[in-house]
């Protein structure tokens, strides 16, 4: 990641579920099976020159693997 | 058949670290402009998702594809 959360994730909400997620088997293959989920939240974050923003991030989690593959969507 | 779009860009993947899932190496991907993006040494992908996020520049090549094979890339977009 090229950059860093900076305090909590806020306002998350689930964008999809288990087969509706795309790349579903990338996921099982990558980091195992588990009930996948597709979140989004905003946080502040800090790139790599130093800057810093708000922003929409996406990211997938499962039940004992944790977030995974956090991706910078949009600086609000 | 129709013309590709000049402005669509194509990058190959050559570090996908922090993103297996979303991103394959040597793989092609469609690029979105985005000059904020450019700012800060970022770049817009669509990426395994079907959906367009922000990543590193430096983990991709910018390629230029035959004619041929952007008007065929651009339509299936």
């Amino acid at each position: 990641m090229n950059f860093e959360i900076i305090g909590d994730i806020t306002n998350i909400e689930i964008i999809a579920v288990g087969n509706s997620i795309r790349e579903l088997e990338r996921l099982r293959k990558t980091y195992g099976s588990g009930r996948w989920r597709k979140l989004k939240g905003f946080a502040t974050i800090s790139l790599d020159d130093r800057s810093i923003y708000e922003a929409e991030l996406h990211w997938y989690e499962a039940h004992g693997i944790g977030k995974k593959e956090i991706k910078l969507k949009r600086f609000l | 058949m129709q013309s590709a779009n000049t402005e669509t860009e194509y990058v190959v993947c050559i570090n996908n670290k922090d993103y297996p899932a979303s991103l394959e190496i040597r793989k092609i991907y469609q690029t979105v402009p985005d000059s904020d993006a450019v700012k800060h040494q970022m770049i817009r992908v669509i990426d395994e998702s079907g959906e367009d996020y922000l990543y590193p520049s430096n983990y991709f090549v910018l390629i230029e594809l035959p004619k041929a094979v952007a008007e065929v890339f651009y339509l299936a977009s």
